[in-house]
């Protein structure tokens, strides 16, 4: 078997009356991509910070690299979060610099070639950029980082077709040339499609759907059609 | 439907359908039918992988199936070749023949037809189809 990278079973999390997470059980092996997929709310980032340590489970078991989720092993992972902002004064250059000196495993040539495929210009300030550019910047400070897991909360939201494309090609990059292990979340699941090895669909807090994505699509069709009927069901 | 080309090559990916078994399936006609040359180098995992979007993953999967066929080999710090003995591509033509004729033939004999009758089913579609 190969080695586990994120062990989780029976996780729960409540806020107050709401449960945001309820009796989550997943294992995501070395070198795969998982599709944490649902509506807002439906607990996915929730999930992504259980794994970082920023939010203790209620209930339930979580392994993350072997270990218990903590500051060690977030020097292992590179995480972006949902909505996430950038020190408004720091250029291009300047960010990349800082992540240089304080981001465990950051690679400086890495980011540079990054940058020239995110197409970011190198004196630009955080706070001037669009919200894609940002977004583009906060993610090759992800991506420069030789470690093995690298969690995206929303990675394509408010970004460009054509910029998707490029986060496209970097994550095909992180996965061919770094082994690394991928957790996506995103309700732009059509870019994101072909990507999946296995997709998770939650649904508030609870699993609704989840398995492999070759038999998904086998059984279902696409991923994206898939995803479009549960949450029609949903609705009702 | 997506028509996207890799290097020399067309391949079209369908979402709804498992996608490893569709690369398997265009590379098998690609190399079988000489689109690809004998002994010729076909895309990395990671370039096949980029033009279509998708998980390298489930390319290598379908590249280690294509060498279990016999029709290609990896050579160490070069990629993956076509294989050079037409022989084996020969004779991986005939066996996917052999198992197209029978999957055709058992179709046509549980709806009951005869030999005599799939024959003329033949003869009549190929004029339809026009002559290939």
């Amino acid at each position: 078997m190969s080695e586990q990278i994120i062990s989780a079973k029976g996780l729960t999390k409540r806020y107050g009356g709401k449960t945001a997470v309820e009796n989550l059980t997943l294992n995501v092996e070395k070198g795969r991509v998982l599709g944490m997929l649902g509506a807002n709310g439906a607990g996915k980032s929730t999930f992504f910070r259980m794994i970082v340590g920023l939010v203790q489970p209620d209930d339930g078991h979580l392994e993350v690299l072997g270990k218990e989720p903590g500051w060690r092993t977030n020097a292992e992972i590179a995480y972006l979060p949902d909505r996430a902002r950038w020190y408004g004064d720091y250029t291009t250059k300047q960010s990349i610099e800082w992540g240089a000196r304080f981001l465990p495993g950051f690679d400086s040539e890495e980011a540079a070639r990054l940058r020239d495929i995110m197409r970011l210009p190198m004196d630009l300030k955080a706070g001037e950029m669009s919200k894609g550019q940002e977004a583009r910047l906060m993610l090759i400070l992800c991506m420069a980082r030789r470690v093995p897991l690298v969690i995206l909360d929303e990675p394509f939201s408010g970004i460009d077709g054509s910029s998707r494309e490029h986060i496209m090609d970097v994550l095909i990059d992180a996965l061919s040339e770094k082994q690394q292990t991928l957790l996506i979340s995103t309700h732009e699941i059509y870019e994101a499609e072909g990507l999946f090895d296995r997709v998770v669909f939650l649904d508030q807090g609870r699993v609704a759907l989840s398995g492999d994505a070759e038999s998904l699509r086998g059984q279902y069709g696409s991923i994206d059609a898939l995803s479009r009927k549960l949450y029609r069901e949903g609705e009702k | 439907m997506d028509e996207r080309k890799v290097g020399s090559l067309r391949l079209t990916l369908d979402f709804s359908q498992p996608l490893y078994e569709q690369i398997l399936a265009q590379m098998r006609s690609l190399i079988a039918r000489g689109a690809i040359d004998v002994g010729e180098k076909i895309p990395s995992v990671r370039e096949m992988a980029h033009e279509l979007k998708i998980n390298p993953n489930t390319v290598m999967h379908a590249y280690q199936e294509l060498e279990r066929d016999g029709l290609t080999e990896k050579r160490r710090g070069q990629g993956t070749f076509v294989t050079e003995s037409v022989t084996q591509i020969r004779h991986f033509k005939e066996r996917l023949a052999f198992d197209y004729s029978d999957q055709f033939l058992d179709k046509m004999h549980s709806l009951g037809f005869r030999w005599t009758e799939i024959q003329s089913f033949l003869t009549t579609t190929r004029e339809k189809k026009g002559e290939r």
